[in-house]
């Protein structure tokens, strides 16, 4: 049988009006959903009967209050030693990543100190670092060097991170094709130049987002120079915690690291997001 | 030392008072070796660091009985009705101890100074013993042949954390310049470094501390203690019911003169040190 023609034209296809179903459900769901999860979780939380000694014990404001003056004072030094540090290292482990990175065999000798410097330090804890430094140096009463705890931890902090850094610094060097290299030679640069002017500027920007890392890595482990007696945030906050027997003082110092870092981990996004978006362009 | 007998009777009357405060009248002041308030009923349980020193304890070794603690847990063991060997030790680390929570002994005994914001969140028995601070340097150092706080003041000082010398050096001599170790090692590391001028101690850690672990160090002066400091006393879980039992019979073996004994058999100083007061 054969099908009849219809008469008229089938409708066309309903227009796309619209739909607030579609455009507000998901994100009502969400929201509800981190209403009711959050919720429960604090609800379990504040009937727990613990949670008044918790309270007490981790965010008692009284003792926030108390500790906050001197564990700030402590942080000012936190953050002295950790801008110090991170200047030097960057300078000390670019000079010790370039060096690593020439080829040529006259510089072989120096290639060899590299890497021996960066298996002894980056094998060592950071630690036993700032502890022989710290201590040990200076009891060796050397006329002419400094004694201070302060320098001698801050010296450990670079030689450890500054090994770290380099093979940082090394894998951005490593990952610029081989090519930009010819190509730089082919200009008539020599081995300085083509490292400073075609290798090093797109090494560094490769491996900006694992330099934000260290930086953010470097921030917390300025702590460690407080078993040479530097008296940091972390071991003001320790004092108040040993007289007290109250860990509020340690949130406080926690507090103020989250500040000072979080907003670090954003702005390590926001250039690497705007770099590649740059980057990108160009290649299009 | 008989002159310090009256101060560690108000302290000890102010604890007490304190304390039946605190933890109500429901809980018994005696008791017997099979108390169900103990933590293993049948036995005592008694916290101390790991390491203890000299003379506090005698060669590491609490179970000895030699040195002045033990001794006086013996003692205080013997008045509560416990055999010798029914008193078992825990090693912690100082921080262990002193945590806020369940603890895996009755009560610690580990020069713990006894103080109003501690006392918030641990309880404490009633003060046993005080001590002196003693001001240690090496040979060479500034504070050698001071005479008054003042001379004492400006030379950089070093104190172990958790120790109640920082808050001396800071509040009773003012000094600023004060360094923070980790332990007493640490203190002495930066001695030897020239990193810090001096420290104090309590007189019988200094003791020990210049006769073994910096033979070259030696003990300066002698200062008093501090007046916010009440001196130490035995450490309970926050509440614990089984206070009012140790505490009372802490007072009676005070009152029958045994700790006084202890502290002249382990704990004396050297009568010849100067002692600086202002």
């Amino acid at each position: 049988m054969i099908p009849q023609r219809p008469e008229s034209p089938p409708p066309p296809p309903r227009r796309r009006g619209f739909d607030w179903r579609k455009a507000f459900v998901p994100g009502l769901i969400s929201a509800a959903s981190i209403l009711l999860v959050f919720g429960v979780l604090a609800w379990l939380i504040a009937t727990n009967e613990n949670w008044p000694r918790i309270q007490a014990q981790f965010f008692s404001l009284d003792h926030m209050m108390t500790a906050a003056p001197r564990v700030m004072r402590g942080f000012v030094i936190n953050l002295q030693v950790w801008l110090i540090a991170l200047a030097c290292i960057g300078v000390w482990a670019l000079l010790l990543a370039v060096i690593r990175s020439l080829r040529g065999p006259w510089f072989a000798p120096f290639r060899l100190m590299v890497v021996l410097y960066i298996d002894i330090f980056r094998g060592l804890p950071a630690l036993l670092l700032v502890i022989l430094f710290g201590f040990g140096i200076p009891a060796l009463r050397i006329p002419g060097l400094p004694n201070s705890g302060l320098f001698w931890g801050g010296v450990a902090m670079v030689l450890c991170y500054s090994a770290y850094v380099c093979e940082i610094y090394r894998s951005g060097i490593d990952a610029v094709h081989e090519g930009q290299r010819a190509a730089a030679h082919a200009l008539g640069l020599n081995e300085w130049q083509v490292m400073i002017y075609a290798i090093l500027p797109q090494a560094l920007r490769n491996v900006l987002p694992s330099l934000m890392n260290i930086v953010v890595a470097l921030q917390k482990d300025v702590a460690l120079l407080s078993v040479i007696g530097v008296r940091d945030s972390v071991r003001e906050a320790q004092i108040y915690t040993a007289s007290t027997f109250n860990y509020s003082s340690l949130v406080v110092a926690a507090l103020l690291f989250l500040l000072a870092t979080i907003p670090m981990a954003r702005l390590a996004d926001w250039i690497t997001k705007r770099d590649r978006a740059r980057r990108l362009q160009v290649a299009g | 030392m008989s002159d310090r007998f009256p101060l560690i009777r108000t302290l000890a009357t102010g604890a007490l008072m304190a304390a039946s405060l605190a933890f109500g009248a429901q809980a018994q002041d005696t008791g017997t070796p099979d108390d169900a308030r103990l933590i293993n009923p049948g036995m005592l349980t008694v916290g101390t660091s790991d390491p203890v020193y000299p003379p506090w304890m005698m060669n590491d070794s609490p179970e000895s009985g030699e040195g002045f603690e033990n001794a006086l847990i013996y003692a205080l063991a013997a008045e509560m009705g416990f055999e010798r060997d029914q008193v078992q030790w825990v090693r912690q680390t100082f921080e262990q101890i002193v945590a806020p929570g369940d603890k895996p002994f009755d009560f610690a005994i580990n020069q713990v100074s006894v103080t109003p914001a501690r006392a918030e969140v641990v309880g404490f028995s009633q003060v046993y013993y005080q001590s002196d601070k003693a001001v240690i340097a090496l040979p060479g150092s500034p504070v050698l042949g001071a005479s008054s706080f003042a001379d004492l003041r400006d030379a950089r000082w070093g104190a172990a954390i958790g120790t109640t010398d920082l808050a001396y050096l800071e509040n009773v001599v003012g000094a600023t310049d004060v360094a923070v170790y980790d332990d007493q090692v640490g203190v002495f590391q930066a001695m030897q470094a020239g990193q810090v001028d001096a420290t104090v101690a309590a007189v019988p850690t200094a003791l020990f501390a210049t006769a073994v672990q910096l033979p070259e160090a030696s003990i300066v002066a002698i200062l008093p203690p501090d007046a916010h400091d009440e001196g130490h006393g035995l450490l309970f879980p926050h509440g614990s019911d089984l206070l009012p039992w140790v505490d009372a019979a802490l007072g009676r073996v005070i009152a029958a003169g045994t700790v006084q004994e202890l502290v002249n058999t382990w704990l004396v100083a050297d009568p010849t040190l100067p002692i600086i007061t202002e």
